[in-house]
């Protein structure tokens, strides 16, 4: 099946993009990977009167270290991010993730602000930006403003994006040297969105866990942090009562809404063994490698 | 599909009742309803734009109530589609319960869902129709309690008030009842709406 008929725009850099926003409001959509919206308007389940193209806008690309925070550009592939050794040194939670982000066609085109912006609720990217305490720079073309990862998504779909603004990037504080990750997701098949999926972060100090992020995606209509679970962890080390105790606890923070295919409480059952799974990684790797 | 759910409505059940059953009340309190008309006294028709995630379709929808028992409880018959997008047809049951603290909203619907919102898949059916849910009561509070409900509320891009002719509280009462069960279709509505968006997900 073929789109409606949409007008096309190439912005040039973010004021163009943002102001052709403001003007069309609900009637244009942004065009970074297309991955998900130009099924979407192949399969005519929105018409939007103007696809407005920011791939040419420079401002949005590229993976750097400035001020002593990692920043992932809203345009980066996640090829890119699977790929790059920057990431893979200060941020190996990106790097660890990347791979189960949908297939190698679409991670070749589909951006890391795509789906931060999208929000799908089974999205590893939302999750992973909060779990690795990442902040967005939301741009109108004209100001700037910062918003936690963890602040950002609302509810089902629903973001803080206003009118008229873009996700220009997502900056990451670097991990200190004892920060560790590991990620994790069950999906019936390998490149399906997750049935539920798991971001983990936390400091191993002397065997013992410190600061923990324990993220949930696919669980909720937004990640969610399990913070019960990660109280019973702190401190611990990671030892079999202390996870029991986590898992046990994981209902304080998780209620998962079940789809065709999984009951809510067979997602809460997933997300415990997960995090069995998951957490002794934290241990016995070097920066979650 | 089948869709259950509760919600407890600080307002006593007549007045819970009649706003169900205004369609101007429930203009307000669907998210992205644009038009409500009514057929007959029980008998009403919808146009709402659906906006969640990918999906962004106007669906237009008939609703029906039969076995009424006012202010008690009634089912509502539904059927709508959205062109291409989709279809659904479906029942639902809404009981209202008087409690202590005000009224508890009962509903348990069953639809049917087709074209190419059925093929997809229901990877986010039942989240999306709890936050549709969600996002109608929280309306129909702040319309039945506007001085409790005043509360800051995270601007939804899907509350429709503001260009809507404004529905005073009082004129809840003035409408009566002959509408009642409209509301709730519309609520069974909104549900089913929602349940079809979220079928749109799953790329």
């Amino acid at each position: 099946m073929k789109s409606a008929p949409f007008a096309y725009r190439r912005a040039q850099n973010l004021a163009e993009a943002s102001a052709l926003l403001r003007e069309y409001g609900d009637d244009a959509r942004l065009l970074a990977g297309g991955q998900t919206l130009l099924a979407t308007l192949a399969m005519r389940l929105s018409e939007p009167a103007l696809l407005i193209d920011i791939n040419e806008v420079a401002e949005l690309k590229g993976v750097a270290i400035e001020e002593g925070k990692l920043r992932v550009g809203a345009l980066v592939r996640h090829v890119e991010i699977e790929r790059s050794e920057l990431i893979a040194r200060h941020l190996p939670l990106l790097s660890l993730a990347a791979p189960h982000v949908a297939h190698a066609a679409i991670r070749n085109r589909g951006t890391f602000g795509g789906s931060i912006a999208f929000a799908d609720p089974a999205a590893e990217w939302p999750a992973c930006a909060v779990a690795a305490d990442g902040v967005l720079v939301l741009s109108d073309g004209d100001a700037t403003r910062r918003v936690k990862a963890s602040d950002f998504f609302i509810d089902l779909y629903q973001t803080d994006l206003r009118r008229g603004e873009l996700i220009a990037a997502v900056e990451f504080p670097l991990p200190g040297p004892s920060r560790r990750f590991a990620f994790a997701e069950l999906s019936r098949r390998h490149g399906d969105y997750a049935i539920v999926g798991l971001a983990l972060a936390g400091d191993v100090v002397n065997g013992k866990l410190a600061d923990m992020r324990i993220v949930y995606f696919g669980a909720g209509n937004i990640p969610v942090r399990a913070f019960a679970a990660e109280a019973a962890l702190e401190g611990t080390q990671g030892d079999a009562a202390a996870l029991a105790e986590a898992v046990k606890r994981l209902p304080e923070n998780l209620a998962p809404t079940g789809d065709l295919t999984t009951s809510g409480e067979t997602k809460l059952h997933l997300a415990g063994v997960l995090l069995r799974r998951t957490l002794p990684s934290l241990f016995n790797n070097e920066r979650g490698r | 599909m089948d869709l259950t759910g509760e919600q407890l409505i600080a307002a006593p059940r007549q007045r819970v009742w009649e706003a169900l059953n205004d369609p101007q009340i429930l203009a307000l309190c669907i998210p992205g309803c644009e038009e409500v008309v009514r057929l007959s006294d029980t008998a009403f028709e919808a146009k709402v734009l659906m906006k969640i995630g990918p999906l962004r379709a106007r669906f237009s929808g008939r609703v029906e109530m039969s076995d009424i028992h006012a202010p008690a409880s009634c089912t509502l018959l539904f059927e709508g589609g959205a062109g291409s997008v989709g279809m659904a047809h479906g029942q639902s049951r809404v009981t209202l319960d008087e409690e202590p603290e005000g009224t508890r909203l009962r509903y348990a619907a069953e639809a049917a869902i087709g074209g190419k919102l059925g093929q997809i898949g229901g990877r986010l059916i039942d989240a999306s129709a709890k936050k549709m849910a969600g996002d109608f009561f929280g309306a129909l509070e702040r319309q039945l309690n506007p001085q409790a409900a005043t509360a800051p509320e995270p601007a939804k891009a899907s509350a429709p008030a503001v260009t809507r002719p404004a529905a005073v509280p009082g004129a809840v009462f003035a409408a009566g009842w002959s509408g009642e069960l409209q509301r709730l279709f519309w609520l069974a509505l909104g549900l089913v709406l929602g349940a079809l968006a979220a079928r749109g997900l799953p790329f």
